[in-house]
């Protein structure tokens, strides 16, 4: 491992890493004491904060000048605020479990059978809830794309150019780690853009995750506050 | 217009399987229509030498309950004729130990009523319809991920079937869902597995090249005959799509109009010069 390259910035998945739901896992003072290194952090995460998978949706979207079926949060839907969305002609799946339903994913298969685009915002597995895992969006665009036979253009996590176009432009990908409790979306992801992935065990990791990406990741940690711990006395 | 090659093989022919649904009838919310023609099409078989089976991966109802509606219909069909998946998946259940976590249409639950569903080792999904809400397939979802060795059966892996108001989701895509989900593989009871066919071939006592399969759907009725060794027709009624005919991989034996036209050149062709 070079320890030439200096580290630049942080990617710290939110959801499962830093949060549950509305219950926050414990952070330690020393992140932010003054010993702390001059480091961009950047928190990524689908559906809030500084860089989005949803605004990545909502350019491509209009790039194209496609009139979306957003099926997304209706917290999301101010990403896409201004979109004509009637007679839809391309469909945006994000995390969105009160759209997947037998009615709503019958629409918007026959959209995408016909021609219509499929964008997902993001292709989770699952993630964590408050009462349990629960299915992200990703086994509902599988469906899709295996019913229409097309396949979904992704623009989250763990799309390579997700993680590249993060961090600072300038700053090269060896320059960055990313902290996740998904191995293949954050930490496989990270690690395929280039960077080095730290896995924690919270949130939806389970036990063997770590091999579930090869390489595996550049190192598993219990928790959020042992990743820290580690940057700051491995990395510096 | 039809591709009449698969006509000149015609004579050897001892038996015939049906699809269901897009072959004999349309599906939709009254319970259904005939496809024109169907029902005679069928009374002609039944007349004639061949040995006639349906073979269907209807999930939503019990064989008691959908043979019924056919038989209202005007169908000659009765239960014995008829193979589908949930009694395939039974008799694999019991001989392999195995207690299902059911996602299903309520109207199969009769079917599973002898198996234990107690403390569940295995998720049996099929064609649940209005059943697949998000907690519905969540329930099944942390069934599977829960378990050390997960096993999901899935009764068929058909992508869609037409309904009166347009194509539907079939189990298929849900399948694809928990496969993603929980990083398995699925093992599908009913068409297109060779296995079902297979069975429904040694209820007949006859080899595959003796059979020819009639089907809407290019990949699970007409591919999976093929696969093992039967003759496959397609029809353009139900949820046949005309780039069917650019498939990839499955090139259908002949491709048909409709079962009526099938069978007239089925028969016509068996009844040799006149």
């Amino acid at each position: 491992m070079s320890g030439r390259r200096a580290l630049r910035a942080v990617l710290v998945d939110l959801s499962g890493t830093l949060h549950i739901e509305d219950t926050a896992t414990p952070v330690r003072s020393s992140w932010s004491g003054s010993a702390r290194p001059r480091w961009a952090v950047r928190f990524v995460m689908s559906t809030m904060e500084i860089f989005t998978s949803l605004s990545a949706a909502r350019r491509l979207v209009e790039q194209n000048h496609q009139r979306p079926l957003l099926l997304v949060e209706d917290s999301a839907l101010e990403d896409f605020a201004g979109l004509d969305t009637s007679n839809p002609n391309a469909v945006v799946v994000g995390l969105a479990p009160q759209h997947f339903n037998y009615q709503t994913l019958n629409t918007a298969f026959r959209l995408v059978l016909e021609g219509a685009p499929l964008v997902a915002v993001h292709k989770a597995r699952y993630y964590q809830r408050g009462d349990g895992l629960a299915l992200g969006p990703g086994p509902f665009v599988t469906a899709l794309e295996y019913a229409s036979g097309r396949s979904a253009v992704v623009v989250g996590k763990p799309q390579e150019t997700f993680f590249t176009q993060v961090p600072d432009s300038g700053m090269q990908p060896g320059e960055a780690v990313m902290i996740g409790d998904d191995a293949r979306d954050d930490v496989g992801g990270a690690q395929n853009a280039g960077m080095r992935g730290i896995l924690v065990r919270t949130g939806k990791y389970r036990v063997g995750d770590e091999s579930k990406i090869s390489p595996g990741p550049y190192l598993t940690c219990d928790s959020f506050p042992d990743a820290v711990d580690h940057l700051l006395k491995d990395l510096l | 217009m039809a591709d009449s090659s698969w006509t000149s093989s015609a004579e050897s022919l001892k038996g015939v399987i049906l699809d269901l649904c897009g072959v004999l009838y349309d599906s939709g919310e009254d319970g259904g229509t005939p496809i024109p023609g169907s029902v005679e099409a069928v009374k002609r078989l039944k007349a004639s030498d061949l040995k006639l089976r349906f073979c269907t991966n209807e999930t939503q109802a019990s064989r008691d309950k959908f043979v019924a509606k056919l038989q209202k219909m005007g169908f000659d069909i009765s239960v014995c004729e008829v193979f589908s998946p949930a009694p395939a998946a039974v008799a694999v259940l019991k001989d392999r130990g195995m207690r299902p976590h059911l996602l299903v249409y309520d109207g199969l639950l009769s079917e599973f009523e002898s198996v234990d569903q107690t403390n569940p080792n295995c998720v049996v999904v099929g064609d649940a319809a209005g059943n697949f809400t998000y907690e519905n397939l969540n329930d099944a979802f942390r069934v599977l991920i829960g378990l050390e060795k997960p096993v999901l059966f899935a009764l068929g892996k058909g992508r869609y079937y037409k309904e009166a108001d347009g194509l539907s989701l079939d189990v298929g895509p849900y399948m694809k869902a928990l496969e993603y989900a929980c990083d398995v593989e699925a093992e599908v009871i009913g068409k297109p597995s060779s296995v079902f066919f297979h069975s429904v071939l040694s209820d007949m006592g006859l080899q595959p090249h003796q059979v020819m399969m009639v089907g809407d759907d290019l990949v699970n009725d007409v591919g999976g005959a093929q696969l093992c060794g039967m003759t496959g027709l397609q029809v353009r009624t139900g949820k046949y799509r005309p780039s069917d005919q650019q498939h990839r991989s499955v090139k259908a034996d002949g491709t048909v109009d409709d079962l009526a036209q099938a069978v007239d050149l089925l028969l016509g062709a068996r009844a040799g010069p006149l």
